[in-house]
């Protein structure tokens, strides 16, 4: 698997990772704005389903009729599609694409359930791997601290009640999200997290990766005024087109 | 006294089941004592009255059957049927829709139903889904993976009619042909005609292709429906006596 940057997209993702609670989205909000306000390109890609993946995996979870497998297959489907009709075409355009999540959180909470590494990380082959991925790095205590406080009501397949850990939603939930930063931790090395210490100030936090961000993106060539000669580029697109799904 | 009439019910033997690839966790595959035969072939070659008759011939001797086909699960047909109506998704997306359609079928009816002891008779299964995103550019060990979910049927006849006859058969029955079965969305010609040709000859070589992975049984469908019947049978009766 290869990164945006390898095969040559002029565009970058970076991608935030991380527990529920960690953090995390408060932090990719606040690289948007500083990035927007330097006038780049940028995008936020939020994890909204389209109406029609939506419309399946809402009534799989209501009727609680997904296995390990079909819960997989249908956040795959989910993905694919924002990532052949949002991301990629985004990110050909030159945009730095902020992401919420990707591929990553797939591979812990589908392995968690109990589905075979190697399969679900064949499945996701077709997408290109994150320029920069920051892990958020949380307590569990704190990050199920933040969650659990206002006793929300705990979804069904989020708080894992699918694996029968517990017949307690609320303790389910801690058992899984454990099991979750377990994968997470493992994986760390292995695709170059950026691990951050979630459990710092929020200012802190944003300071580094204001900082990582800067040193690894050339974010000059961001700028939304600057016009590039666009005949090059186009074509080696072209070719990288071709090449670029599952590497 | 009235001739009695011959109770002869043979219990299907138990042979060695596999997945393809990694499988569904959680699956004990001692547990399946039922069979499962696949029927394939394009819209035309006599897939339903082939099963139905299965089903007739099968029930008549005792043994219990279900049927399964692509874009029947309660989890995403509805939404699949739309997809297609507005072609609207990419490639990668339409095809992981389809398997989490075919995975909730394995699921939810063919491995309860293995279990049960059943005979599962499939319209269609992984190959047609694999031959359909084969033939639009699909990474083929992508899919194998994908598909890796899929248990090894115990026979997959392919029923192989010429697209010449398909026509021919398809005029006869509707007025049109349909937009993915002429392979429309390929680009192969603003021609449904030539299309239809085009597509379905590329689809059969791509079956072609894959016979000696997959070791199916090609049926020579331009025969009467009688003739192919008796091979099904023949061929269904050594899959019961475990052979």
């Amino acid at each position: 698997m290869k990164t945006f940057a390898e095969l040559n997209f002029p565009g970058r993702l970076i991608a935030v990772e991380g527990l529920d609670g960690s953090g995390k989205s408060t932090q990719i909000y606040l690289l948007k704005r500083w990035l927007e306000l330097q006038g780049l390109k940028v995008y936020l890609s939020e994890w909204n389903s389209s109406e029609l993946v939506k419309t399946a995996t809402s009534k799989g979870k209501k009727r609680e009729l997904l296995t390990p497998t079909t819960f997989s297959l249908i956040h795959a489907t989910d993905f694919a599609d924002r990532y052949e009709r949002h991301l990629v075409p985004l990110l050909r355009a030159g945009f730095i694409v902020l992401c919420d999540r990707y591929i990553f959180t797939a591979f812990a909470r589908d392995v968690v359930r109990g589905c075979p590494p190697e399969w679900v990380r064949g499945l996701y082959s077709f997408a290109a791997l994150p320029d920069l991925t920051f892990f958020f790095k949380s307590d569990l205590e704190v990050s199920l601290k933040r969650i659990l406080e206002g006793r929300p009501q705990l979804k069904y397949f989020e708080a894992g009640m699918d694996l029968h850990l517990s017949s307690d939603p609320y303790e389910s939930f801690r058992i899984f999200q454990g099991r979750i930063l377990e994968q997470y931790l493992a994986m760390s090395t292995e695709f170059n997290f950026l691990v951050i210490d979630a459990n710092q100030a929020v200012e802190t936090q944003q300071a580094v990766v204001r900082e990582l961000v800067t040193q690894r993106v050339s974010l000059a060539n961001f700028n939304r005024d600057e016009r590039r000669p666009a005949k090059p580029a186009a074509e080696s697109l072209k070719k990288n087109k071709a090449e670029a799904p599952r590497q | 006294m009235r001739a009695v009439v011959k109770n002869h019910i043979v219990v299907p033997r138990r042979t060695d089941r596999r997945f393809y690839g990694y499988g569904i966790p959680g699956v004990d595959l001692e547990q399946l004592a039922g069979k499962l035969i696949v029927v394939e072939g394009a819209d035309g070659s006599g897939r339903s009255t082939q099963i139905a008759r299965l089903v007739e011939w099968l029930e008549g001797t005792g043994h219990a059957t279900v049927q399964v086909g692509l874009k029947r699960s309660t989890l995403v047909s509805e939404e699949l049927e739309k997809a297609q109506e507005g072609n609207i998704l990419s490639r990668t997306t339409l095809s992981l829709f389809y398997a989490t359609d075919f995975a909730d079928q394995v699921e939810n009816i063919i491995l309860p139903a293995l279990k049960a002891g059943f005979v599962v008779l499939a319209d269609r299964y992984i190959y047609t889904l694999m031959a359909r995103d084969i033939v639009r550019g699909m990474d083929q060990a992508w899919l194998k993976n994908l598909y890796g979910i899929a248990l090894e049927p115990d026979a997959v006849f392919y029923l192989n009619v010429p697209p010449e006859e398909l026509v021919q058969r398809t005029f006869a029955k509707n007025a049109a042909l349909d937009y993915w079965e002429s392979g429309m969305d390929l680009g192969f010609s603003r021609d449904m005609f030539d299309s239809f040709m085009k597509y379905q000859t590329t689809i059969q070589n791509t079956f072609r292709g894959m016979q000696t992975t997959y070791g199916f049984t090609i049926v020579d469908g331009m025969r009467s429906a009688d003739a192919i019947n008796a091979e099904l049978q023949k061929k269904t009766n050594a899959v019961l006596a475990g052979k």
